[in-house]
């Protein structure tokens, strides 16, 4: 168990001229016992920072500290911390027993009957007990990410780091192993870092979420401030599924004006506001109120192009009238269906609830008043 | 089959008429069959192969059981296995057969010791990047009667390169080939210099299959690099073993051509004699028939003792 610190860490690849910056200047906290989901979308330089963590790539710049001794310059070997390969990396010649008495066999000086003791203790923890002889090529795909896990557990590391490990897995197990990884972790409490593209898997493991792009770090805070209060247009579009709605416009006089819609600004918010500034007005799907008694908000007319029902909610598509056709905005409601194809709908935004951002820099003006005493329901007027 | 064709020709004809039409378009059908209208392709290469190679093989057994010598045509009433005695209780043949089989086992596994070698260091150091690893290969591209003049230059007693070696140390001239005692190390020696790069090869192309994180996880399973390789790497390297040990182990058992390149003659250097010289030996030179026919015969077994444990394996595998 540790405390996991990474201060301004970057990593640059160079061949020859050309020079790339995987990741740039990212500062990290994963206090002991913590789970740390580093999350963001391909290329972003998540993989790359969690391999660096684990000693498989140098770090360019930066320190990497683990209970406040640096790392950098320890190797893989000597870092004590175990892995979760996306493709598990099962040795293929060794049975399961063989897998997970290796990294003992290799980073301890315990004794073949400790070994054996811990082996099983573990398996059994896992429920692997039954596979302990078999090969992995004798195993499915789930059995597979237990013995991929049970390997990385057995060894009681400091830190524990997981690179997509769920990616491929079929949803349903996903789902199921999701809650039993969290469970783990709590059980072990052992400090993680848990690496995926998969914003669902962010939003319901991480104690923290950190979200990169382009190898920067964009935020940094528990999944529900992200959600709510993100710091910027990436993170409010990339965390939540279906996306915050976005609609491009800019401040004349008293309102946001877009293309299809003008959304008048209370005197507060407009205040430090330049007129002319371009804006982005950001709007979750939930937080929409269609055909609804009127509240506080202000109304527009749209039409339903398409009504996607999933039982527990709608995935509705609408658009505003003189908005261009694939210029559509989402809406999610409750229960059965109210609406169908080819309505015409009055939709609702709550001052509360709509986020502002920057045009040029993206960078969040205004997020959904929101406090972080309760549960968001209790907060939403 | 046959059943379902009568019951089908009973069922749907009801005159002799159209039972003949039945067996005419059944022999049309047949004609145009893909088996027959495919034939000439692999009919030729399937009766050329069957004559040259199974007829051969099949003549050379015969043979082997007479006492045919050379004179007039060789008489089959009186066939024996005498010729599989006088071999076994030869003094010679037994000697061929031991030097066979130290070449058969120091060159195989000399030269897939070397090879691995070779290939953990190139893998180590090109893990990302290819290139050097042809000018391992290159002496494999070498035909053996070249292979076997530059060698025998280099152990010639005079002015070979390696005696200059020896004699600037302060050693006094060997001559490699002539002294029997040494000689079959010599010629294990200069084959092992020409195989082990197809061995490197082989090993190596096993070595590149294998993905990186199986380095990986051994590195953050906390082992070193060379105990990675012992314990991780070469264990998944089995069948990429296997294979090159049977090529190389066949190779062994027929090496001839470079044996007889090195001298220019039926006789190789004393302590080099195998089975594949003495047979030629036997036959071409001394005329002795039935002699060389049962030691190619006894050779072809060996040679199938190999394969066969291989494809065994293969078949377990599941790769036949």
């Amino acid at each position: 168990m540790a405390r996991l610190a990474l201060d301004d860490v970057t990593k640059e690849y160079r061949d020859g001229e050309m020079s790339v910056v995987a990741v740039e200047d990212v500062s990290l906290d994963v206090a002991d016992g913590e789970f740390l989901v580093l999350v963001g979308p391909s290329g972003c330089g998540k993989s790359t920072t969690l391999r660096m963590i684990a000693g498989l790539e140098t770090i360019t710049d930066g320190e990497i500290t683990l209970d406040d001794r640096s790392i950098n310059d320890v190797p893989a070997q000597e870092r004590d911390i175990a892995m979760v390969f996306q493709s598990y990396a099962l040795y293929p010649h060794k049975t399961v027993r063989g897998n997970m008495s290796f990294g003992l066999e290799e980073s301890t000086e315990l004794s073949d009957s400790d070994i054996a003791e811990t082996v099983e203790e573990t398996a059994g923890m896992m429920g692997i007990e039954d596979l302990l002889n078999r090969k992995p090529g004798e195993l499915s795909g789930g059995q597979q990410q237990r013995v991929a896990l049970g390997r990385a557990i057995v060894r009681d590391p400091d830190l524990f780091l997981m690179d997509e490990p769920l990616s491929n897995l079929d949803a349903k197990l996903r789902a199921e192993m999701r809650t039993e990884l969290q469970h783990l972790q709590e059980q072990l409490g052992v400090t993680s870092v848990y690496v995926t593209h998969d914003q669902t898997e962010a939003m319901t493991m991480g104690d923290q979420i950190a979200v990169l792009n382009e190898g920067t770090l964009q935020q940094t805070g528990t999944p529900l401030e992200c959600y709510h209060q993100p710091n910027n247009l990436f993170v409010a579009g990339f965390i939540g599924e279906p996306s915050m709605n976005f609609f491009d416009g800019s401040l004349e006089e008293n309102a946001l004006v877009t293309e299809s819609l003008a959304y008048s600004l209370s005197p507060d918010l407009r205040r430090d506001i330049e007129a002319g500034t371009d804006l982005v007005l950001g709007i979750r799907p939930e937080d929409v109120r269609i055909d609804e008694p009127r509240t506080d908000g202000q109304r527009f007319a749209a039409e339903v192009i398409v009504v996607e029902p999933m039982g527990n909610e709608n995935v509705i598509h609408l658009r505003f009238d003189d908005a261009m056709a694939g210029d559509e905005f989402i809406v999610t409601t409750e229960g059965v269906p109210t609406v169908s194809a080819g309505d015409r709908v009055d939709v609702e935004f709550s001052e509360a609830v709509v986020h502002l951002f920057d045009g040029d820099s993206g960078v969040a003006i205004k997020n959904r008043t929101l406090s972080f005493s309760g549960t968001p329901d209790e907060v939403i007027p | 089959m046959a059943t379902h064709d009568t019951t089908e020709a009973t069922d749907s004809t009801t005159g002799p008429s159209k039972e003949v039409v039945t067996w005419k378009t059944k022999l049309r059908y047949f004609l145009n069959s893909d088996f027959v209208r495919s034939s000439p392709y692999w009919g030729i290469p399937f009766v050329l192969m069957g004559i040259a190679v199974y007829g051969g093989i099949g003549y050379n057994l015969a043979i082997s059981f007479t006492d045919y010598a050379g004179i007039g045509r060789p008489e089959f009433s009186n066939l024996s296995l005498e010729m599989y005695r006088t071999a076994l209780a030869d003094g010679s043949f037994r000697q061929a057969a031991f030097q066979n089989f130290v070449l058969l086992v120091g060159f195989t596994s000399v030269s897939l010791a070397l090879g691995l070698f070779l290939a953990v260091l190139l893998d180590y150091g090109i893990r990302y990047k290819e290139t050097i690893q042809t000018i391992y290969l290159l002496p494999m591209a070498l035909s053996f009667v070249v292979t076997a003049q530059v060698w025998l230059w280099m152990y010639s007693p005079g002015n070979g390169v390696l005696n200059v070696f020896v004699t600037a140390l302060g050693f006094g001239s060997i001559d490699w080939l002539g002294n029997p005692r040494i000689a079959l190390a010599a010629v294990i020696f200069a084959l092992v210099w020409q195989f082990s790069g197809y061995a490197m090869v082989v090993f190596l192309a096993g070595l590149q299959s294998l993905p990186s994180d199986q380095f990986e996880a051994a590195k953050v399973d906390g082992a070193s690099t060379a105990k990675t390789y012992i314990r991780i790497i070469i264990p998944q390297l089995k069948q990429a073993s296997v294979g090159a040990a049977v090529v190389l182990m066949l190779f062994a058992l027929k090496a001839f051509d470079f044996l007889y390149a090195i001298t220019g003659d039926y006789r190789p250097p004393n302590g080099t004699d195998i089975l594949a010289t003495l047979m030629v030996r036997e036959a071409f030179q001394y005329g002795q028939w039935a002699y060389g026919a049962a030691i190619a015969t006894m050779l072809l077994l060996l040679s199938l003792s190999v394969i066969a444990p291989y494809l065994v394996y293969q078949y377990r595998q599941g790769a036949l």
